[in-house]
């Protein structure tokens, strides 16, 4: 009976760990390897540099840059997409008419793939004939010709506006089904006590939102953390690297550049990154469990 | 349910209530807002190129014009790109599945010592960006001979599907009783049979669910083939697209019809499935 279940765990384990430890797991590590050395893709000969690359990193003023970008992109796409995505389920939970219409508008974006939607926010920035433009030039009666992607110091924010439109139906999507779960005679039980809608809001479901909370900051940093796609189409992390983040930089140096021992050590320090953030975000888990038991 | 109530026990109270209508005008706002980028494609896509030239991109038709789609659907690299993003999509979104199927059930039919460890250590797979892999994926598909085919792409999907699939899986299994499981055994079942035909069989939603996410994000991903392809009948469309930009460089509207075709799939996709699709993004994570 031991043996048999032994048996099933180790067949049908077999394949998917396979899988995943020799193109996920094994890269991983081969990523580990190849940042010391000064490989460029395709030369089978290269040297073991030590801690050049990583060295070399401290002193790239590129790389600050790019991860100072990354900062900001990560607390703006972090931010912008929750708080909006909490308004929408907020104004949806209402029971308001044609509830389900809005939800699908709301949520189409997130169908849509990341050049897609860079290709249609790149018509929208379009400096000369762009939807943004085109409408603030009627609301001032000025015609408008700001080259939102190609100025250094609105480049990255445009993208995030980019980002945040297609991720808020996400948010909204969880929100909702945390709102959802709020059992309806508390908020009854609030409205008898004389609570106004301000104060059932923020003292009663804005506190029982936690857990939907954790889980739309999780998606919203692990997704922020991929988006690379986006920025890549709509300003390839120019112009003059003002919205190079350290994937961008990564990709920049890899692919570009073919330093791919140099790209290796910015891939180690991104997923050294990630693992802190992860780190974090699980402990922060566990302490919501314990609170709530 | 309780704000219909309080509303009701208020508009006792008072003559009007002005709340939902003001939500409703919020609301709508707010949905014209978020739809116009999309409308703007849509529109253009339905001009020529010297009407949008002549007045501008975002304002209405004069007719339907119909040309930018015959020119889409025309061009033999287009029909390429499709075929491939297709031979691409269905066994990389099958492939993930099934394999998240066999992980899943062992995890929570089957736990051993360390199983759960085992369990975190593939789902975190699913936090770290893909990018940490884009070199050494690189160097493997090089060495294997296997660059600029779409096998690199339909394996780095099925790999990087195993995290989500195998969460979302075990998470369903978990909620099939083991009484079930149990009483096949008695009767002389082995696991493979009580997987495929009772755990499997009743697992139809949570199939759903991951077949549709697994679909999009496949079929929308420009990563992998920017790195692994290079020969232009090896593109996938949403690589395509970005390709054929030069050629396009003035025809936005040819510009817009592509975006529209190449986005037909998943679009369809969301319209049939778009209530396990929601599910399936808050199922895994609330339960989690």
């Amino acid at each position: 009976m031991k043996r048999q279940a032994l048996f099933w765990r180790v067949a049908l384990l077999a394949l998917p760990l396979s899988v995943f430890g020799c193109f996920v797991v094994w890269p991983l590590l081969d990523s580990f390897y190849y940042s010391f050395t000064d490989w460029n893709g395709f030369d089978p000969r290269y040297r073991f540099v030590g801690a050049d690359n990583f060295v070399k990193v401290a002193t790239d003023r590129l790389f600050t840059n790019a991860t100072l970008n990354t900062v900001i992109w990560m607390v703006l796409a972090l931010l912008l997409p929750t708080l909006g995505g909490l308004g929408l389920a907020l104004l949806l939970d209402s029971q308001v008419r044609g509830a389900n219409v809005f939800k699908s508008v709301f949520y189409l974006p997130i169908c849509l793939s990341a050049v897609v939607v860079g290709q249609i926010w790149v018509w929208i920035y379009q400096p000369d004939w762009g939807l943004l433009n085109t409408v603030i030039g009627t609301v001032t009666g000025e015609p408008a010709t700001f080259a939102w992607l190609a100025r250094p110091q609105s480049a990255l924010y445009s993208v995030i506006v980019a980002w945040s439109w297609q991720q808020m139906g996400l948010s909204m999507v969880i929100f909702l089904a945390g709102l959802t779960a709020i059992p309806s005679d508390l908020l009854e039980a609030a409205a008898i006590e004389g609570a106004t809608r301000w104060q059932r809001t923020r003292y009663v479901v804005l506190p029982l939102l936690r857990p939907a909370t954790v889980v739309v900051v999780a998606l919203s940093v692990i997704n922020s953390l991929k988006g690379f796609d986006i920025l890549y189409i709509m300003t390839g992390g120019g112009p003059f690297h003002s919205s190079d983040t350290l994937a961008m930089h990564m990709y920049n140096e890899s692919f570009k550049k073919y330093k791919m021992g140099y790209g290796s050590a910015i891939s180690v320090i991104l997923f050294l990154l990630t693992l802190i953030i992860v780190f974090i975000y699980f402990r922060q888990l566990r302490k919501l469990d314990e609170l709530h038991g | 349910m309780a704000d219909a109530a309080a509303a009701g026990a208020r508009n006792a109270e008072r003559p009007f209530n002005p709340w939902p209508a003001a939500v409703f005008v919020c609301l709508a706002v707010l949905a014209v807002l978020f739809l116009a980028p999309t409308l703007g494609v849509l529109l253009s896509s339905l001009k020529s190129t010297r009407e949008i030239a002549l007045g501008e991109l975002w304002a209405l038709p004069g007719g339907v014009y119909l040309d930018n789609f015959r020119e889409v659907l025309d061009h033999p690299s287009v029909r390429t790109y499709f075929i491939n993003t297709f031979l691409v999509t269905v066994p990389a979104t099958v492939g993930s599945i099934g394999l998240g199927v066999l992980a899943g059930y062992v995890f929570s039919k089957l736990p051993f010592r360390g199983s759960e460890l085992l369990f975190l250590v593939v789902v975190s797979g699913m936090f770290f960006p893909p990018q940490i892999l884009l070199i050494p994926l690189f160097r493997i598909f090089n060495g294997l001979g296997l660059l600029d085919t779409l096998w690199p792409m339909i394996i780095v999907h099925v790999a990087m599907g195993i995290p989500i699939c195998t969460l979302l899986m075990r998470n369903f299994f978990a909620t099939v009783p083991n009484a079930l499981r149990e009483a096949a055994i008695v009767e002389g079942a082995n696991e493979w049979q009580v997987l495929t035909r009772v755990a499997l069989p009743i697992s139809l939603p949570a199939l759903a669910v991951l077949a549709t996410l697994q679909f999009t994000w496949i079929w929308n991903d420009f990563l992998w083939p920017l790195i692994f392809t290079q020969s232009d009948d090896k593109r996938t469309i949403m690589l395509g697209i970005v390709s054929l930009k030069g050629q396009y460089s003035v025809a936005w509207g040819v510009q817009g019809a592509l975006s529209l075709v190449a986005s037909l799939p998943t679009l369809i996709v969301f319209l049939f499935f778009q209530r396990f699709f929601i599910k399936g993004m808050t199922m895994g994570a609330l339960k989690g």
